[in-house]
């Protein structure tokens, strides 16, 4: 059978393909980095369980008061992109979910229970003591779970070739694990969320230590630890999934193959200099350089996700049926919440740390 | 079709979506109208300078947001992903359509979860105006979250203008946002309330308690005037027809309808009776309860509107089957198969039909229907049907089921559909081969000596297929009443018809002659027809034996009340009448024998359920005929089902006119034949002869083949006298439109002519009154030049084949040529001779009686004169 008979047909776009790209590739960004932070922290907090013993105790209870902030705004950040990369690559991307839909549909259910999790976690604390490991154990599992059916789901879209599996297969339970790229993919993702994570932890308590907590420098240098050395794995695991991609996405005479690579070394390079900013403990350096290697990372997983579909789909075969008034109404109101949301913020931060007003 | 199907099975049927969807509305809600109880009741407690009232807020702070952030925030991405899964077309149209309103609604969730976080965490830290600011901040974007999910869930219910501008704006402020928008916020202020018990009955210090209680109350209650008056705008927002659909043709609704009205009123009685100082043992579980009532109440709305939307999943423009409304037709004509991308059967075979049957079935069924699951089950609106009634239910349901769509399919693909589900689902087991005839031994045929007997006696039935339909505890539409006529003939050179003198008896034969055994027609006589009726009576009082009326020309007896089941209670639709005629003086004058057909082989339960009632062949069985009463309760509006429950079985032509039985009926209902052709036309159309023989006893293969004079032999079916089944009940219900009745009209909007461009074309006809005429097709008594008929009627009853005589006006041309649908030489299945006695007796061959130049059978000496009809001097023609 012709895979390309079964790809479903978009449907119309009401401006050019080209917004909607902007507006994925901004939001990914942003919920990649939320998401790092959320799956970094709390893999690095359960390792301290089992390792820090209770000198790490003032780092798992930051972490703790944390996570759910984190789980919050990163499944926040990630509608968007979610609602974007529909609207792009829709017709893919629900097929390969109903081809996965039983798993597709655990990511819901781990999301709710990893989310309560974090909660009784942060707020049980002090009272779990030993069920410190398994209440945020599960948590980081539910997390992973849903990062590797994440990284089916979106491999899965990106080859139709295999979609014939449904006919012998229709109840949804078709997973990518026949694709050499799912698991380097879904480690260089984790191990990225780890460096992240550990980035975050560094930042949090420089902010700390700038205000004068003494005890912050440790953190920071743990921070960086974790940062450097699972960037430094990283290079390991991004070379084994670059390794593992299709020649015709690698192929350096094709322009996308060519950005690619041209993209791939840029991003090495940051990564190179993050790597050695973070080990000497210079972490705003670190966080500067490190911010654009995961920009161009997104656009790198663009890129490839554009190589793999190229025989059968373009961005620019998508028809536009123009309508451009509720874009610009959305605009107003993003800019609009950009502002509130800031005031908010700003409020917000000021009386923190103040002392209750209300006894 | 566009998209793969999740093969869900049993926990298909939108399960998932009603559990994810009905629980995050439950919180969403509460998310909306929680935020301005939240900031309203702070701002008392500020007031109020009350910090019991501010500690209360904050604990109830912390259930909202872990409530609504993680259950609720969380299962709304959940319907997300459910939506894609189970309809990924219409969830593409949604997201394309509204890219911009979801991202919208999306800066607005972020805002929302941004201000609760804060809201929260900075209670006590920040100062009242500030803190306040922040709440409002919260109920604001959750409610501008509510105003854009509004106007895309009541865009899938009444897209309105969008169908034909294609306008966003058009999309999101349809017919119904403004009404659904004040209903869901109403809604949501009461649920605040609800849930606003949960915390207020746990709080520690009784007058406070009581009084946040009483406050909760308020809540819950002030808003549901406001709340109705809005339900009321939302209604009367909805265009006429979904009107009409949702609270008139839904019957599936009703439990829904029923629940919401209901639980309203018990949720205002439940805030009451929480107003009451009472212990926290009872105010507790009250509360709990409340809060299930509340989920059953909003439950019970979003299925009112879901399934308000069927069989549309975008109304006018999208099916349920994913299909687009536009490309209907084409899909119809090409086959789906064809058409769709996600099936491996391009189109059906006799080899592939159970997988192709299962691909339609995932592609057109599974969208709506579980398999075995507690929502919509396949199993159980299926389990009734043969594969023939389920392929005739599948053609037409979605003329009386207005939430179903119409098959997207072609003939052959509805059929392997209907073999998968009966086959492959149901596991039936219908039988597949021939009814066993058993066949007469030894025919008795009357002796005759055309040298010395002096009479002929012809004797016929008025009708060759005669019906009877038993369960008339139940209902009766057809009563045992055979009629049987008989012409004495003195031989001669110039024979007489004899009729004064004689007397003309005639007697069922032995095993026929105790009826009352075999049915319960005796047993519910009384009740059908509101007087009694002797065991073995017919209804004009004639016993199985008895003398026949003389007329002017012919002896009739009527109404005879025969049943085809003989004393061991076999099946035998062709019961045999001796009939002699005696003179004056006590001489036995001429003696023949008659058949009178009787069937009991209507096939109801090929589509409504139960199993033939005697012999495994024959019969309407008690089960049978309750599902039809069902289905004519459901459809129609009526309670037959409780009156046949009461002893009080229906009968038909009580309401529905039947000029064959004498029954004027209603005047305002159509007629009976109108009615029931009329209605399932819908069904059975585009199938010709095969779907007229599933109520008529005409199947080949089946235990009665009353069809079986020459045009039988002569390979023409039903439809070539009667007209496909669609072009038959537009001629009778055009007449009945003529007579004003509206149902005739609403009946013919559905049918489509078979032979005819339009329904113009079609003459109409009374029923029993305007039949085929012989000589359409016979022309001048000729050899035919055409082998069908139709739209060309008898004028009148007189002018109809079963009453009318030769050219002498003497001879009634059934004497001859026997009953109709088994017109001489035909072959009855049970006995070669059973259908042509006389021909037999008299002749010693199987045609006309007087054919084949027997003129001597009644002349006695050979005739050169066509007296009874011209083109008769001749050998036989189908010899």
């Amino acid at each position: 059978m012709d895979p390309s008979a079964l790809i479903p047909t978009p449907d119309t776009l009401p401006v050019s393909w080209g917004w909607f790209e902007l507006l994925l590739i901004i939001t990914l960004f942003l919920h990649i980095i939320l998401m790092n932070v959320m799956l970094g922290t709390g893999i690095i907090a359960l390792v301290n369980h089992f390792r820090g013993g209770p000198d790490s105790e003032p780092l798992t209870r930051e972490i703790a008061g944390k996570l759910p902030f984190a789980i919050a705004f990163t499944v926040n950040f990630g509608v968007a992109p979610l609602l974007f990369v529909q609207v792009l690559y829709g017709h893919f991307f629900y097929t390969s979910s109903v081809l996965m839909a039983n798993f597709w549909l655990f990511v819901i259910a781990f999301l709710v229970s990893g989310y309560y999790m974090a909660y009784i976690y942060d707020y049980k604390y002090d009272a779990l003591q030993g069920a410190r490991v398994p209440v945020l154990g599960y948590t980081v599992f539910a997390l992973v779970a849903i990062a590797f059916f994440m990284t089916n789901n979106f491999t899965l879209a990106q080859v139709p070739e295999t979609w014939t599996r449904y006919f012998d297969s229709p109840t949804g339970f078709l997973l990518n694990l026949g694709d050499p790229i799912l698991f380097p993919r879904l480690l260089h993702m984790i191990t990225a969320a780890i460096a992240v994570g550990g980035m975050s932890i560094a930042l949090y308590y420089e902010l700390k230590r700038r205000r004068g907590d003494e005890e912050a420098a440790r953190w920071v240098r743990h921070g960086c630890s974790w940062f450097g050395y699972a960037t430094i794995a990283n290079f390991g695991f991004g070379f084994w999934f670059y390794g593992m991609l299709p020649e015709q996405v690698r192929n350096s005479s094709t322009l996308a193959g060519g950005m690619i690579g041209v993209l791939l070394l840029a991003g090495v390079i940051l990564a190179a200099l993050s790597i050695i900013y973070s080990l000497r403990g210079k972490i705003l350096p670190a966080m500067y350089t490190v911010l654009p290697t995961i920009l161009i990372m997104i656009l790198i997983r663009d890129l490839v996700r554009a190589a793999y579909l190229r025989p059968y789909f373009s961005l620019s075969d998508l028809e536009v049926v123009s309508q451009h008034s509720p874009m610009v109404v959305f605009l107003i109101i993003f800019l609009g919440g950009l502002l509130l949301n800031y005031w908010m913020f700003k409020l917000a931060w000021q009386v923190i740390g103040n002392r209750e007003v209300r006894s | 079709m566009n998209y793969p199907v999740w093969q869900l099975d049993g926990a298909g049927g939108g399960l998932l979506i009603a559990l994810m969807a009905i629980f995050h509305v439950y919180v969403a809600h509460f998310a909306v109208g929680g935020g301005l109880f939240l900031v309203m009741t702070e701002m008392k407690g500020i007031r109020e300078n009350n910090q019991a009232i501010i500690d209360f807020v904050r604990r109830h702070t912390k259930f909202f947001l872990l409530l609504t952030m993680v259950a609720g925030g969380m299962t709304g991405v959940g319907i997300w992903f459910t939506i894609s899964l189970l309809n990924p077309a219409a969830t593409s149209k949604l997201i394309h359509l509204f890219v911009f309103a979801w991202g919208i609604e999306w800066v607005f969730f972020t805002a929302e979860i941004l201000s609760l976080f804060i809201y929260y965490y900075t209670f006590g830290r920040m100062d009242n105006r500030n803190h306040v600011i922040i709440g409002w901040i919260y109920f604001g974007c959750a409610w501008l979250s509510l105003f854009v999910i509004n106007g895309i869930i009541d865009f899938m219910l009444t897209p309105g203008a969008w169908l034909q501008n294609n306008n966003f704006w058009s999309a999101l402020f349809n017919p119904t946002f403004w009404p659904a928008l004040f209903f869901r916020s109403f809604l949501a202020f009461m649920l605040a309330g609800l849930y606003g018990f949960l915390t207020a009955v746990n709080l520690k210090d009784v007058v406070l308690r009581v009084r946040m209680v009483r406050y909760c109350a308020l809540w819950l209650i002030a808003p549901f005037l406001l709340f109705l008056g809005s339900a009321w705008w939302y209604r009367a927002a909805l265009p006429p027809e979904l009107q009409v659909l949702i609270f008139e043709r839904m019957p599936e609704i009703k439990p829904y309808l029923d629940a919401f009205i209901i639980l309203g009123p018990m949720l205002m009685l439940g805030g009451l009776i929480m107003a009451i100082r009472m212990p926290q043992s009872i105010t507790r579980p009250i509360a709990a309860v409340m809060l299930v009532l509340g989920l059953l109440y909003m439950g019970s709305f979003e299925f009112i509107r879901e399934a308000g939307r069927r069989p549309y999943i975008i109304r006018d423009h999208m099916y349920s089957t994913s299909i687009l409304k536009k490309d209907m037709e084409l899909i119809q004509q090409n086959g789906f198969l064809q058409e769709a991308k996600w099936v491996s059967s391009r189109e059906v075979t006799r080899d592939n039909m159970m997988t192709a049957g299962r691909e339609l079935f995932n592609n057109l069924c599974l969208p709506c229907h579980s398999v075995g699951g507690p929502l919509n089950d396949i199993r159980k609106v299926t389990g009734n049907y043969t594969p023939r009634g389920l392929e005739a239910k599948i053609g037409g349901i979605h003329n009386f089921s207005p939430y179903m769509p119409p098959f997207a399919g072609s003939g052959l693909e509805r059929k392997a559909l209907a073999y998968y589900i009966a086959y492959g689902l149901n596991n039936r087991r219908d039988r597949m081969d021939d009814v066993a005839i058993r066949e007469i031994g030894d025919e008795e045929i009357p002796a005759f000596n055309g040298e010395s007997d002096k009479y002929v006696l012809l004797a016929w039935s008025d009708m060759g297929m005669k019906s009877y339909t038993d369960a008339s505890g139940s209902w009766m539409i057809l009563p045992p009443g055979g009629t049987i006529n008989a012409q004495l003939i003195e031989r001669g050179e110039t024979p007489d018809v004899i009729v004064d003198g004689v007397t003309i008896s005639y007697a069922v034969d032995p095993e026929f002659s105790d009826p009352a055994q075999q049915v319960d027609f005796w047993q519910n006589a009384a009740a059908l027809y509101d007087r009694e009726i002797a065991p073995n009576t017919g209804l004009s009082g004639n016993g199985l034996t008895g003398v026949m009326k003389p007329g002017e020309e012919w002896f009739t007896v009527s109404l005879l009340p025969v049943v085809p089941y003989t004393a061991e209670r076999r099946y035998m639709p062709y019961p045999a009448f001796t009939v002699t005629a005696v003179s004056s003086a006590g001489e036995v004058l001429a003696a023949t024998r008659v058949v009178a057909p009787v069937a009991t082989e209507m096939g109801c339960q090929i589509c409504h359920g139960g199993h033939w009632a005697v012999d495994n062949r024959a019969g309407l069985s008690v089960e049978t005929a309750e599902n039809i009463l069902a289905a004519h309760d459901r459809i129609s509006g009526t309670n037959l089902q409780g009156l046949a429950d009461n002893n009080m079985p229906v009968l038909c032509n009580c309401c529905h006119a039947d000029s064959s039985q004498d029954a004027p009926g209603n005047k305002e209902q159509l007629n009976l034949s109108a009615a029931i052709h009329g209605f399932h036309a819908n069904f059975l159309g585009e199938r010709g002869a095969m779907y007229c023989v599933m109520c008529h006893p005409a199947d080949s293969g089946g235990a009665t083949r009353s069809f079986r004079g020459i045009h039988r032999g002569l390979g023409l079916n039903c439809t070539y006298c009667h007209g496909e089944i669609e072009d038959h009940a537009i001629s009778l219900l055009k007449a009945e439109h003529e007579q004003g009745k509206e149902r005739a009209a609403v009946l013919l909007g559905n049918i489509r002519p078979a032979n005819f461009e339009s329904v113009d074309a079609v003459v109409p006809r009374r029923p029993w009154v305007n039949q085929p005429d012989c000589l359409d097709c016979h022309e001048g008594f000729q050899a035919p030049e055409v082998d069908t008929t139709f739209n060309r009627w008898t004028a009148g009853e007189e002018d109809l084949y079963r009453n009318r005589t030769d050219e002498s006006g003497r001879l009634r041309c059934a004497a001859c040529h026997g009953s109709p649908h088994a017109v001489y030489p035909a072959m009855n299945p049970y006995s070669p001779y059973r259908d042509v006695l006389q021909p037999m007796q008299y002749q010693g061959q199987f045609y006309p009686i007087g054919s084949n130049m027997n003129c001597k059978v009644c002349h006695t000496i050979d005739m050169e004169y066509e007296m009874h009809h011209p083109n008769m001097l001749r050998e036989f023609r189908n010899q």
